[in-house]
């Protein structure tokens, strides 16, 4: 018998001989662990270098980028909480797509688990687009890092590899992991510091000082439409970091945990966040970042740090978004499965390699459609960043705001049992919902008129961004009114009311099993 | 009496080891126990749990033809499902029941290929504390 997934697969604390209830040896994971998983799950430097220099470039923005980590960090951490109390119901089983299902019933359900597939098939076009780009980068090589024809042959043979690599379940160690995510907090880090150092103590042409407006999210020359647009590519800054919550039975204590590391990595995120964008800012000032947006890290690199030290800038982009692609195609396959296992899509998505112990059928199908979706994207639009990552601002504020009422609805009969109860469990994941839900709106109106858009041009009437974002959900609807008839079973099944147990402690928080 | 642990896949180089346990069990008057270790990768990401029950499902199918298999060649023989590596799931059984011998069977790939994926025999090798039996697919 030989496993592939031998090859590297132990977690630290894996020696372990406590076997848990299913037979799953808990406390494989500790509290360290998911939040490693957590924050290098969300990428920072690859979700920087995409999204910071959109940001700047918002119509109206000015030099609050720093207030938009800041507001967009707030949605985040109310659903936060909605993960951190859905998950101690349901440790057992799942994220987002059995939550909804479970609370809010199989049709929204559905559609969850559709939109977030749909958001891992975008971004996986903007992570090759980025690891095109900054592999020439890297070189030297600038006029192929704006050519086409070159990003794209790159940007396949990523996809390629890394669907290869989580089809043969070949995966870095959370200890690989750890010292990778060192790496990118440092290297990061080091970049505020020497690029503040040069503003403030050597001087730099073009650098612009920090005032304390920048932090403010009011007095922003395109009020509140230009925050709100910012906000939505903020939102896809924080996105990821869901995955430390769902590492669930292998971690010590499972039922709180990973929500509290959930909790945690999202406050170090803005700390990063908020720091690095406050420190290229002050630099060369937002317009810099603005012209240089699909390559900020790349263009800074050089005048922060210089040669050769800047290289470690663009191989800490190249190993987040590395990082980032495997967080996304494995768990993406895994949402598939475990729709397939509920049978509310075709069975062969729940197909297991016998060597390799993966879902091959889904991983192979979500690299497939990830290539074709990223060759077209890239040629097909003229700036596919902006676009692609405003886009998945509308997925991902749809999921996790449904998940956020997913939570309230839930946990009803018990939220007025304490004013704990109402604040954290009812009224928090509420909150991050609604606000989730107004950004979405707002966002909808502004990039339906394709003026207001980075490309400029009409898709179907509307800003491409509309179209890949919410046109894709509408997609989704259609493909749930074809299920409803291919599986009717999943479909006739009734939301679930919280066991009241669960938040006293006299009950942990155990799925019925939802699987056919 | 004493036992053979085997480190079974359902892979035609696993029904290979199988059957070498079998008559090595029946001469030496063992017991043949079958291990199947599932540890499903990818930590990081939604929805691990579907992903576990499902390998386990397909463990638990491959370890029941395994038993058939082993009840046809006649010897007493035992089922071991482990939420582990493969090897290491071989290893522990072994361990903790002083088994006699490990048999495995190789896949024959080429030692670049074993490099990249894993190779658990020689993982076995290096790293059980008693014998280990390779076995070749028959080709």
């Amino acid at each position: 018998m030989e496993s592939a997934s031998a090859a590297a697969g132990n977690l630290p604390g894996s020696g372990g001989t406590e076997v848990g209830g299913k037979g799953l040896k808990s406390g494989a994971l500790g509290y360290l662990s998911n939040l490693v998983i957590g924050i290098a799950s969300t990428a920072p430097a690859y979700s920087i270098a995409a999204t910071l220099g959109f940001v700047t470039a918002v119509a109206g923005m000015g030099l609050h980028a720093p207030a938009v980590m800041i507001v967009s960090f707030i949605p985040m951490l109310l659903i936060a909480a909605a993960y951190n109390y859905m998950n101690k119901a349901d440790p057992d089983c799942g994220t987002s797509f059995t939550w909804v299902t479970r609370a809010l019933g199989p049709h929204l359900g559905w559609l969850t688990g559709w939109v977030i597939v749909a958001a891992d098939v975008i971004v996986m076009a903007t992570l090759a687009y980025i690891a095109g780009v900054y592999t020439f980068t890297l070189f030297g090589l600038t006029a192929a890092s704006e050519s086409l024809l070159d990003v794209s042959i790159v940007a396949a043979i990523w996809i390629i590899l890394m669907t290869w690599i989580c089809y043969i379940g070949i995966e870095i160690s959370a200890r690989t992991q750890f010292v990778l995510l060192a790496i990118e907090i440092f290297t990061l880090t080091l970049f505020a510091v020497v690029a503040l150092w040069k503003v403030y103590i050597t001087g730099t042409p073009g650098s612009v000082n920090v005032s304390l407006s920048w932090f403010s999210p009011f007095g922003l020359r395109g009020g509140t439409t230009a925050l709100v647009d910012g906000v939505l590519l903020g939102v896809f800054i924080y996105w990821g970091w869901d995955s430390g919550v769902v590492v669930n039975e292998e971690s010590r204590d499972s039922a709180n945990g990973p929500g509290r590391a959930a909790v945690m990595s999202t406050i170090l995120l803005v700390l990063i966040y908020v720091v690095v964008a406050v420190a290229a800012q002050a630099f060369h000032g937002p317009h810099f970042l603005s012209n240089n947006s699909e390559d900020i890290l790349g263009a800074l690199g050089g005048n922060v740090f210089g040669s050769p030290l800047d290289k470690l800038l663009i191989i800490t982009v190249l190993t987040s978004a590395s990082a980032s692609t495997q967080t996304t195609i494995l768990p993406t396959a895994r949402t598939t499965l475990s729709m397939a296992r509920f049978g509310s899509i075709p069975k062969a998505f729940g197909r297991i390699h016998p060597r390799y112990l993966t879902p091959d059928i889904s991983t192979l199908a979500m690299g497939a459609i990830s290539l074709v979706w990223t060759l077209f994207i890239i040629n097909a639009s003229t700036s596919v960043l902006s676009d692609a990552i405003t886009g998945l601002g509308f997925q991902i504020a749809f999921y996790y705001g449904l998940t956020g009422f997913a939570c309230t609805v839930y946990y009803r009969r018990e939220i007025f049992k304490s004013l704990r109860n109402f604040v954290m469990v009812g009224l928090a994941p509420l909150l991050g919902g609604a606000m989730l839900t107004y950004i979405f709106v707002k966002a909808l109106i502004t990039y339906s008129n394709p003026a207001e858009t980075e490309t400029g041009v009409a898709f179907l009437g509307v800003g491409v961004p509309v179209a890949i974002g919410v046109g894709l959900i509408l997609v989704g609807v259609l493909f749930m009114v074809w299920a409803n008839i291919a599986y009717p079973k999943f479909f006739k099944r009734r939301p679930e009311v919280a066991d009241p147990g669960i938040l006293e402690g006299t009950v942990v928080g155990e799925a019925s099993v939802m699987a056919e | 009496m004493s036992e053979i642990i085997v480190g079974y896949d359902g892979s035609d180089c696993g029904r290979a080891a199988l059957d070498e346990a079998c008559s090595l069990a029946k001469a030496l008057e063992d017991k043949v126990v079958v291990v199947f270790g599932y540890a499903p990768g990818g930590y990081g990401g939604g929805e691990i749990p579907s992903h576990r029950e499902a390998v386990e499902e397909l463990g638990e199918q491959i370890t029941a033809e395994a038993a058939e298999r082993a009840e046809r060649a006649g010897v007493e023989h035992e089922v071991v499902l482990l939420p582990r590596k493969g090897y290491h799931a071989v290893i522990e059984t072994a361990d903790e029941r002083g088994a006699r011998m490990i048999v495995v069977g190789s896949y024959g790939d080429p030692p670049l290929k074993g490099v990249i994926l894993g190779s658990t025999p020689n993982k076995l090798l290096h790293l059980a504390d008693r014998p280990v039996l390779v076995v070749p697919a028959r080709r």
